[in-house]
């Protein structure tokens, strides 16, 4: 089987519709009898509502309908758990609470929605808002997760007499004896926030009931159109057979468009079963940052042993983990911690326990990252202390303690992922990427020739090197549906969620090579759930892992069918067959061919009859459902200055290593990390969800939440691959949609600590900022 | 609701007449006026770059202006600048060095960058990032857009 | 946030305190479409029309007085909500006569604010106060010296 396309730089099939403006996206969907909502939302974090008047915006000319809480009747019920409890573990608590679609009684984050406004337009709708006079009496709100669990805190749930939602222990070996054993113990409490998606384009969703043909359908720009699907049936008690979603073209993703049963999209449906019209929504920016979910604050209580060598021998990370007012999701990004934080390294023992605690803020879930930034935060910055108790080189100190490359894969670690299954390294060579990351930055070099030029002028540059681990293309499953078509164009149609990961080339790559066409002409469908109804969605970094090897068994069905029915056709053994260029050729007679199109037409008679026990056409269907996920690793690495007055980075070098396994498009690849690099340097530098002690936000804006802008980013950003193939799939691919992100805070803090030299600099808590470091720095001078 | 003001304004090249409210956005007046939908909206209020097109020439938030006060100007969108079977020499590049991704970002890009190679048409690496600062992308994080824009300067120079 | 400052009036102090106190006179103080009626003594009802950068709305609330020391001090409690999100403030006043018949007044004070008003204002809620602050006082003082 030849790989023409596996592997290459192929340029995207879908760019000439994206960048001439011609790609539809949520807000291009409409009907012409279409009505418009928008959301009155809670000012306050957390208060008890006493009544909602809608009279005078009943009154607005335009104005369609109104509807509060109790509008809903039956309707009116909290939402299903997303994501359950990990009850594989022993000993948790899991305390669990989902979000309502509409508040009745208390009120428990800003943002809630109070009240729905249906209009004829989204300005009428937005007059509407302003005329409502919401009556609420305010009560103290939970902010900050130490707080929450002190005796005495304002309770978000006060019927469950804790803050605490969910509690979860893990141990590898045992921790308190480790620590009798070791040269050293070091105690240190680190802090990470993380902040919004942040995805160019806000939510969206548009319901359509059609009374007539007892049909639902849902246009929206979610991740997870089979969820949405399967949610919105449930909740309205319609057959998800005629519940139909359709997403368009996604202006991002990053998480939160993961998120089913959303008050959104329940109401939006709702507003159109009553009044058997179209009803669309669309986020704005200033609703994102309080109505969409986001990821927040973990607080960490560590203690790493190890030996006077460098040796660690065990690891104990305590943290609390902020959930928000609801957990739908339960435990995923603190699963991921766990699971991400002992890495690439050869630590035998782990102790690791979290607390999820209620805050009165929005519902926490998975961004980009998700929860394996914060374990390698915590790791690489306690990698650092062992570093400076010893005074050995942080690069050494990790070399010191990876994972050796004879390692027998699969690894077990003992701890339980976010699939509910052991987390296992499937496969890695970890001291070479290591290696990789230490030549291509030219980390030897910089330390012993550079440095000491820059510190005798008096600048500020630093270098960074640190590791990190991704689990990938994690299951249930995937499916996907292809066909040859009389046009000779196969379709191959999934309803995974795109979001512009390039997935219309990367799937159209993988059965290109597998039915002998071009790549061109392979359409791939995604995120119609009428086109194909199996599957799950778009998350965990697992659409080129989980998706793409369904995309390669199903074109291995279908090949074998073209196979067979062009031996029946030319009368020859398949194995004397070839196929390339979109036919079907016979070995050394270049007159006997068949191009595919005309094939799938002979496989589809209109008269006559076909061979007992085939099916017509060239179709097939098929799935791939791994036994557990794919884990990428790789380095990052930099040479930043700092600007001593203005506190500015510039980077001299920046270099990422990425051990995906085997590469689809080295292009699509490259652009993934690049992505993802940038959402890191947010999380290390720019971006934070600022609240005060009420709960309330204080910078819901992008003047005031800072996305990076150009010159912000590394001015190069080189990108160095490893290829170690997964085991566990047949193509041998890992996921990447989330590595860029996950090292670059470790990376910002070791290297800006390396450029100002100071021993009483060290950085414990992130995003810092360019204010932060100054007075970090100014801290740590004074203590000099 | 206030009364409907009469404006006339050329959008990509055709002129177009319409009656509107003195409130409408010179988005919304694209988008569900006109039906151009190639411009996008992202914060609607005047950061992020998206929604950006040529008046007059010139780049401008379309999401902070009101559509009234484009009577008699001229207006230049992303459907101007190509097809998906003839794009512009700025849209091959960005296809050939994977400047978009999932392209939401990208119209307002393009009009930026446009009317950046028109007046520099010999950029620095340095400007062109510089150019773009007023625009922000979450997916690609910058580094292939620059790329595209030099690629594009290169073969509009070869070209004329 | 927090609000603290002085401001020296060309007036006795009995003068200031008799403008601070009339309620006409106050709700001319504060900038924007403001009305202010009493419910009490010492409680005031009405809304205040307000533009904090981009977010500008009507906020409706209640002026309490409390605390009173004629013609030296009180405090002031400030509760509002509206469309655009709520506040709640407590202000402190306090009129020290001075020489040459001029009267200093010093405040201090705590200004609360959420919703819209705080997520997508915050970077001009200091500003604007301020000139708000400032504004006020200049009224203020010219109803003092009409007084005199």
């Amino acid at each position: 089987m030849e790989k023409k396309y596996l592997g290459q730089r192929v340029i995207r099939n879908e760019d000439p519709r994206i960048l001439t403006g011609r790609g539809k996206y949520m807000a291009d969907i409409t009907y012409h009898n279409m009505l418009h909502a928008a959301f009155l939302r809670s000012d306050y974090p957390h208060a008890k509502l006493n009544s909602v008047d809608i009279s005078a915006a009943l009154e607005i000319p335009g104005v369609i309908a109104i509807y509060t809480a109790e509008d809903l009747g039956d309707y009116w019920h909290p939402g299903p758990v997303l994501v359950p409890a990990p009850h594989s573990i022993p000993g948790i608590t899991a305390n669990s609470r989902t979000q309502i679609p509409i508040v009745k009684d208390i009120i428990h984050h800003q943002g809630e929605v109070l009240a729905m406004v249906v209009a004829e337009n989204r300005y009428i709708a937005e007059d509407a808002l302003a005329s409502i006079y919401v009556d609420s009496d305010p009560l103290d709100a939970v902010e900050n997760v130490e707080a929450a669990l002190k005796p005495g805190s304002p309770l978000v749930h006060e019927e469950l007499g804790t803050n605490i939602a969910t509690y979860v222990r893990q141990e590898r070996g045992n921790f308190a004896e480790c620590k009798t054993k070791a040269d050293h113990v070091i105690h240190q409490k680190f802090i990470m926030d993380r902040g919004s998606a942040g995805a160019m384009e806000n939510r969206g969703f548009c319901a359509n009931w059609d009374e007539d043909a007892q049909q639902l359908t849902i246009h929206c720009n979610t991740q997870s159109p089979s969820g949405l699907r399967n949610s919105m049936a449930a909740w309205f008690g319609i057959p998800e057979q005629r519940v139909r979603v359709v997403v368009p073209f996604v202006g991002g993703g990053f998480g939160p468009k993961v998120m089913t049963n959303q008050p959104e999209e329940v109401l939006c449906t709702f507003a159109s079963i009553k009044l058997h019209r179209p009803v669309k929504w669309l986020e704005d920016r200033a609703e994102n940052f309080i109505g969409t979910t986001a990821e927040r604050v973990q607080v960490h209580d560590c203690e790493i042993a190890f030996n006077k060598d460098g040796k660690v021998l065990g690891v104990r990370d305590s943290f609390l983990y902020d959930t928000g007012a609801f957990n739908p999701y339960t435990a995923t990004i603190p699963l991921n911690t766990q699971t991400h934080t002992t890495g690439m390294y050869d630590i035998p023992v782990f102790l690791t326990e979290f607390t999820s605690v209620f805050t009165n803020k929005m519902i926490c879930s998975p961004v980009r990252g998700a929860g394996r930034t914060y374990g390698v935060f915590v790791m690489e910055r306690m990698l650092d202390m062992v570093a400076r108790k010893l005074n050995v080189d942080p690069a050494k100190v990790r070399e010191i303690n990876l994972i050796a490359a004879e390692a027998k894969f699969p690894l077990e670690t003992g701890i339980i992922a976010q699939d509910f299954a052991q987390f296992v390294l499937d496969s890695g060579n970890y001291p070479a990427v290591l290696k990789k990351a230490r030549e291509m930055i030219g980390y030897e070099d910089f330390k012993k020739n550079q440095q000491p030029k820059f510190r005798a002028e008096g600048r500020y540059v630093g270098i960074g090197l640190v590791l990190f681990t991704e689990n990938t293309g994690v299951g249930p499953y995937e499916g996907t549906k292809i066909t040859v078509g009389n046009s000779g164009k196969v379709f191959a149609s999934s309803i995974y969620g795109t979001q512009g990961q390039g997935h219309f080339t990367v799937f159209a790559q993988i059965v290109a090579d597998q039915i002998g066409c071009k790549v061109e002409d392979v359409i791939i469908e995604t995120g119609d759930t009428d086109k194909f109804a199996w599957g799950t969605g778009t998350f965990a970094s697992r659409g080129a892992t989980v998706l793409g090897n369904a995309y390669h068994h199903t074109a291995t069905l279908v090949r074998a069918k073209i196979l067979a029915t062009a031996s029946r056709l030319f009368n020859v053994p398949e194995s004397e067959l070839e196929l390339g260029d979109g036919m079907v050729k016979v070995a050394d007679m270049p007159d006997k061919f068949i191009k595919l199109g005309d094939l799938a037409t002979k496989a589809n008679p209109m008269r006559g009859t076909i061979k007992p026990g085939t099916e017509p056409g060239l179709e097939a269907t098929g799935f791939y459902a791994p036994p557990y996920g794919a884990t990428a690793y790789g380095a990052a690495a930099a040479i930043m200055e700092i600007d001593p007055l203005s506190f500015n980075i510039k980077f001299h070098k920046f270099i990422f290593v990425d051990d995906c396994g085997t590469v689809i498009n080295p292009m699509i690849l490259d652009g993934q990390l690049h992505g993802g690099i940038q959402m890191g340097v947010g999380n290390a530098y720019f971006e934070k969800l600022v609240y005060d002690e009420n709960a309330q936000l204080l910078n819901g804006s992008l003047m005031d939440y800072l996305i990076p802008r150009a010159t912000d980013m590394p001015t190069k950003m080189e990108i160095g691959h490893l290829n170690t193939p997964s085991p566990l799939n047949p193509l041998g691919i890992k996921g990447v949609g989330e590595s860029g992100t996950i090292p670059i805070p470790p990376l910002y803090c070791q290297a800006i600590e390396d450029a100002f030299n100071l021993p009483d600099l060290f950085i414990t808590e992130v995003p810092l900022s360019p204010s932060i470091v100054y007075s970090l720095v100014e801290e740590a001078k004074a203590k000099k | 609701m206030s009364d409907l003001i009469d404006i006339k304004v050329n959008v990509n090249g055709q002129l177009y007449e319409r009656s509107v409210e003195p409130r409408m956005l010179l988005s919304d007046f694209i988008r569900f006026e006109l039906g151009l939908g190639g411009t996008h909206v992202g914060c609607e209020h005047g950061v992020c770059g998206t929604c950006t097109i040529l008046f007059d020439g010139k780049p401008q938030r379309s999401c902070i202006t009101f559509a009234v006060l484009a009577d008699g100007h001229t207006i230049e969108t992303v459907e101007s600048l190509g097809t998906p079977e003839k794009m512009s020499t700025l849209q091959q590049a960005f296809q050939e060095k994977h400047g978009a991704q999932c392209g939401f970002c990208t119209p307002g890009i393009l009009m930026t960058m446009t009317a950046f190679l028109k007046e520099n048409p010999h950029p620095s690496e340095e400007e062109i990032r510089e150019g773009i600062d007023g625009n922000l992308c979450r997916c690609t994080g910058y580094q292939n857009i620059i790329e595209a824009v030099k690629l594009a300067a290169e073969n509009m120079d070869s070209k004329s | 946030m927090e609000i603290k400052g002085d401001y020296t009036f060309n007036g006795p102090r009995p003068v200031v305190w008799s403008v601070l106190r009339d309620v006409n006179i106050l709700a001319t103080a504060i900038p924007g479409e403001t009305t202010l009626k009493p419910i009490s003594a010492t409680e005031y009802e009405g809304s205040i029309k307000l533009k904090i950068g981009p977010v500008s709305g009507v906020f409706a609330g209640k002026l309490t007085v409390a605390d009173e020391v004629v013609p030296e001090s009180c405090t002031l409690i400030i509760e509002g909500k509206g469309g655009a999100g709520f506040a709640k403030g407590t202000g402190y006043i306090k009129l020290t006569e001075q020489p040459d018949n001029k009267t200093l007044m010093q405040y201090t004070g705590e200004l609360g604010i959420g919703g819209k008003l705080a997520s997508v204002g915050q970077r001009m809620i200091d500003s604007v106060a301020k000139s708000m602050i400032k504004g006020g006082l200049e009224k203020l003082e010219k109803e003092v010296a009409q007084r005199l």
